[in-house]
């Protein structure tokens, strides 16, 4: 295979894996602090998606001449703001609430919550069972040499991703806020006890995955042109297996995760050129693997069941 | 010796017969019994949707004033006073519903759905219920039986009794790949497993077109003795809708399976799954071979989905990886969610309710996949036992 | 003192990480003999009996019982060899019933068989019965108002109930040497009295049985052990009985201080 089809490959693997990575970060934090796999995830951003497009047509019917530079900046703003409060309102008046339940039992019933929202969107959004196309906010600028076309729109799509993964980052391993997330995440009880406040940090999690979770959505959007209603589910079963493969409760093991999944999957499809359909096949395939291998995840989990 | 602190000790009073209960009747048995199935009857029979909800909304007050004045307490004595009494009411409430409906082919395709239903169910209940084995790919393990059926039946002669063994055999063979992951892990990560392969299963049988790829295949019918399935019944002047022998092949088997479930509950097999479940470790420390039982386990309940699946695809004549999505697997879960984790009874009566009350009640049908998963979710939050509570076990029917 | 030892255990080590929460312990039981050990919060108590019951496989050392070595077996191998074991928090299954809880622990004696299971209803109905009987019994030892509860869900029990239970289910198998961690954790001060005179009582039953016993209770060490150990920072500090544990200055600097006075 020619060397531009190959980068290509890899650019396109790249843009896939800061996705999943945004999704996979969100699994792995609420993991973290509440040890619960939300399995709405996926949904989140998928609704953020829609809120951004939403966003969109208001202010495109209100200030028809924004600059698309603005009027990005104002749909990615809005739809985390919204599903910032989104993940909030969930985490208060259903995932709190799990927390003592059988681990099936959260992850049966956030999976039902996501269905409640790809549902509600593809009922009530309206015409909401049909593919969405998503405008081009990004400049179309691209280099084009041969099979390879580098385009700008990509390149500015990653950084604002990897900026996002590293500003959560920072905020978690720098600030006193951060300190706090980590305190409730190794020991809740001990933390609340030194005066964290626990539903506070519970709330601010939440705010901060669903947040990820949107820009992911109107990453999907502007990277594929298009959003639908049933796009969550696979995308919250990548994200949720990045973030397993990569070892729950890790950021560092969720990043990993996502861009390994993608890499599987771009895998799958170079190495099966003329089954190049099967690279889902391929990637989960591999995804049961790691588990057989390593069952806890690359970077396993540091806690050990004391007897 | 240690054996002899047995012999000192003091020898109490009668032991107790687990849930001895005075002597009830089998009267009460039997009239909720007429009563449940001429209500499933009225409820297969309407038509007109306003009836139909009418039927709903009755059938939820007059269960729940069933519960305040005690009569379920009444059922309940009676019922487990006459130790068969139970079995042989449900059996012939079927069997009823079988006369009634003998020329409906809908009513009578939907009577087997549910039967077909129960033992995959069933199933998963050995696994999850039982044993704590997390499975979210129980309709893969039903297509794989339903694949099963469409390539034996359209490939060979094997004569389609096997044909149904065989699904059993082919997923539990298929879903022993997975024995080494899920169990290695626990918990969330052989969720993961469980999914993966859910996933994986479904896009595998679009993208193969050995097995008819996303348009599907056909599968041949069910042929018993020279008796060929998929003709209407004619005995005499007696005609009956083709369905009827899919019920009874599907009775015998959902009767199988629950016999074969419930001695499995009140064994020593049923104790150790329930050892694995509740504490490996405290298992482990008493010689329990955890290992063993979630092998058992996850066999025995992939087995029942494949056979199920094998037949259920002999009944539909057509089947498509549409059928056995990773959301019918979420649906087979919630089932036994509803009916109560780990109550066998309680797998009968969700999935009659989960199968029937969106085919009937049109007017939802758009809306039930968001109906349907607000009242699980509602379900977990505020009920999580689900309708009918697995209750202790006894391991002896009450004579 | 030339007693058999049922239990031997040499340069036994576990580390966790860099953490050493035994290290170089050797530590014996004789046949028949209550032998108490002690030590303060974090000193390995527990870790002993995780290593010894193949919970945790030594970092190093041997453990030889009933001269076989069994270091690094499985706990379910270690179980059917005759070590039997309650959890400091206790690990009752509390959705189940007294009776299954307690048939757990006489796991060796059951027939797992299918045939036996599934088919052949009537002979396990006969070994049921047997079962109750002798969980009857056993429990009608540690308190006759349980026998009545026997079908009753652990979780209805009080705490004490509990804790008689676990000790139901660790006897039931007929083990030979039984680790008991702080039975009495949780308890007044009366329950504990009272539950120590009824295993003491279980240890009269079987002579043989030995039992290793972990209690923070000075009171009660003294009372029941034949022998005690003193463990500390995962060593052992001291060994004798419970008077020269008591006397000795250094056990009394690193642990017992204050104790010892409230006793006499
Ligand atoms: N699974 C484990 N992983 C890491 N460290 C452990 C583990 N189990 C025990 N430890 C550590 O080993 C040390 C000894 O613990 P252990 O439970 O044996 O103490 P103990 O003597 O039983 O104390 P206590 O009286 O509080 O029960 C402690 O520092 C404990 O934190
Ligand atoms: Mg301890």
């Amino acid at each position: 295979m020619d060397f531009g089809l190959l980068t290509q490959f890899a650019i396109n693997g790249l843009m896939l894996g800061m996705m999943y990575a945004l999704v996979a970060v969100g699994f792995t934090l609420f993991f973290g602090v509440l040890d619960v796999i939300v399995f709405s995830h996926g949904d989140v951003v998928m609704v953020g998606g829609f809120a951004g497009l939403t966003t969109f047509y208001w202010l495109d019917a209100i200030y028809p001449g924004l600059s698309h530079g603005l009027m990005l900046l104002w749909v990615a703003l809005a739809s985390m703001a919204s599903m910032a409060l989104l993940g909030i309102v969930m985490a208060r008046t259903m995932i709190l609430r799990l927390r003592s339940a059988p681990p099936l039992n959260t992850l049966l019933a956030t999976m039902m919550l996501g269905t409640v929202l790809r549902e509600a969107v593809r009922l009530f959004y309206p015409n909401g069972s049909n593919p969405k196309p998503f405008p081009a906010l990004l400049p179309d600028w691209s280099l084009d040499m041969g099979h390879l076309s580098l385009r700008l729109d990509n390149l500015i799509l990653f950084s604002l991703g990897a900026l996002l993964i590293v500003s959560i980052h920072l905020l978690i391993t720098r600030t006193r806020l951060g300190m706090a997330i980590r305190a409730v995440a190794q020991d809740a009880e001990t933390a609340r006890i030194m005066g964290v406040n626990f539903n506070a940090i519970v709330f601010l999690t939440f705010a901060l995955g669903s947040a990820a979770a949107a820009f992911a959505g109107i990453m999907n959007g502007l990277y594929y042109n298009e959003i639908n209603f049933g796009m969550g589910l696979l995308l919250g079963a990548i994200g949720f297996s990045a973030a397993v493969i990569g070892g729950l409760g890790n950021i560092y093991g969720a990043i990993l995760g996502g861009f390994a999944f993608a890499f599987l999957q771009t895998l799958g499809a170079v190495a099966l050129p003329f089954a190049s359909a099967y690279k889902d096949v391929f990637a989960f395939g591999v995804v049961i693997l790691i588990m057989a291998w390593r069952p806890t995840g690359f970077i396993a989990e540091k806690t050990s069941e004391r007897v | 010796m240690p054996g002899s602190i047995q012999h000192n000790a003091s020898v109490p009073g009668a032991v107790p017969n687990p849930g001895s209960a005075a002597k009830a009747g089998p009267l009460a048995g039997i009239v909720a019994a007429v009563a449940v199935t001429a209500y499933a009857a009225a409820f297969l029979l309407s038509e007109s949707q306003g009836l139909i909800l009418a039927l709903l909304v009755g059938g939820a007050v007059a269960a729940g004033l069933a519960v305040r004045v005690g009569a379920h307490r009444a059922v309940a004595r009676s019922l487990a006073a006459h130790g068969r009494l139970g079995d042989g009411l449900a059996v012939g409430m079927v069997l009823a519903l079988m006369v009634i409906f003998h020329d409906d082919h809908y009513a009578l395709f939907l009577v087997a759905t549910i039967l077909l239903y129960v033992v995959a169910v069933l199933g998963l209940n050995v696994q999850l219920g039982f044993t704590g084995l997390i499975n979210f790919s129980c309709a893969s393990f039903f297509g794989i039986g339903g694949y099963t059926a469409a390539m034996l039946g359209g490939h060979t002669g094997v004569p389609p009794l096997v044909i149904l063994a065989c699904g059993g055999v082919t997923a539990a063979v298929v879903g022993s790949i997975l024995l080494l992951p899920v169990l290695r892990t626990s918990g969330h990560y052989s969720a993961l497993v469980t999914m993966a392969f859910a996933l994986l299963f479904k896009v595998f049988m679009e993208v193969n077109d050995a097995f008819g790829g996303p348009q599907g295949v056909d599968v041949a019918p069910m042929r018993l003795f020279g008796w060929d399935f998929s003709s209407d019944v004619e005995i005499g002047s007696y005609t009956g809708s083709f369905y009827l022998p899919y019920v009874l092949l599907a009775l015998a088997l959902a009767v199988g399976a629950f016999v074969l479930v419930r001695r499995i509950e009140r064994s020593w097999i049923g104790l150790s799954l329930d050892a694995v479940r509740v504490d490996e470790v405290a298992g482990a420390c008493f010689g329990i071979d955890i290992r063993r039982w979630k092998i058992t386990a996850f066999t025995a309940g992939n087995f029942l989905a494949g056979v199920s699946g094998a037949l259920y695809a002999m009944m539909l004549a057509y089947i498509s990886p549409a059928n056995f999505t990773f959301a019918d697997s979420l649906i087979f879960l919630s089932i036994l969610l509803l009916g109560g984790i780990g109550s066998s009874w309680g797998v009968v009566l969700a999935t009659a309710v989960v199968v029937v009350v969106p085919e009937k009640f049109q007017v939802i049908q758009e809306y039930r996949f968001i109906i349907y998963s607000s009242l699980v979710l509602l379900m977990i939050l505020f009920r999580p036992m689900g309708l009918l509570p697995r209750k202790v076990r006894a391991y002896r029917r009450q004579a | 003192m030339n007693q058999e030892r049922i239990l031997d255990c040499t340069g036994l080590s576990m580390h966790f990480g860099g953490l050493a929460a035994l290290s170089d312990l050797d530590l014996f039981v004789n046949r028949g003999e209550v032998l108490g050990l002690v030590g303060p919060n974090g000193s390995g108590k527990t870790t002993f009996f995780n290593v010894v019951s193949g919970i945790y496989r030594p970092t190093t050392g041997r453990v030889v019982f009933q001269g076989e070595d069994i270091t690094g077996l499985s706990p379910q191998r270690i179980y059917h060899s005759g070590i039997v074991r309650t959890f400091q928090r206790s690990r009752l299954c509390l959705e189940l019933t007294v009776f299954d809880n307690v048939m757990i622990g006489n796991h060796k004696r059951l027939d797992l068989g299918f045939w036996n299971n599934l088919v052949r209803r009537g002979r396990f109905l006969a070994q049921y019965e047997e079962g109750v009987e002798r969980a009857g019994k056993l429990l009608a030892a540690l308190n006759p108002a349980l026998v009545a509860r026997m079908f009753d869900p652990v979780g209805d029990l009080p705490m004490i109930d509990r804790r008689r239970i676990e000790i139901c289910r660790a006897l039931v198998g007929r083990p030979s040497l039984l680790f008991l961690d702080e039975p009495s954790a949780g308890m007044t001060h009366d329950e504990t009295r009272q539950l120590m005179d009824e295993i003491l009582n279980m240890g009269s039953y079987s002579e043989g049985l030995s039992i290793v016993l972990i209690e923070h209770e000075m009171n009660v060490i003294r009372r029941v052990t034949d022998r005690c150990v003193v463990l500390n920072f995962g060593r052992k500090l001291f060994e004798g009985s419970y008077d020269e544990v008591a006397a000795d200055p250094v056990v009394q600097e690193a642990y017992l201080g204050k104790e010892v006075e409230e006793v006499e």
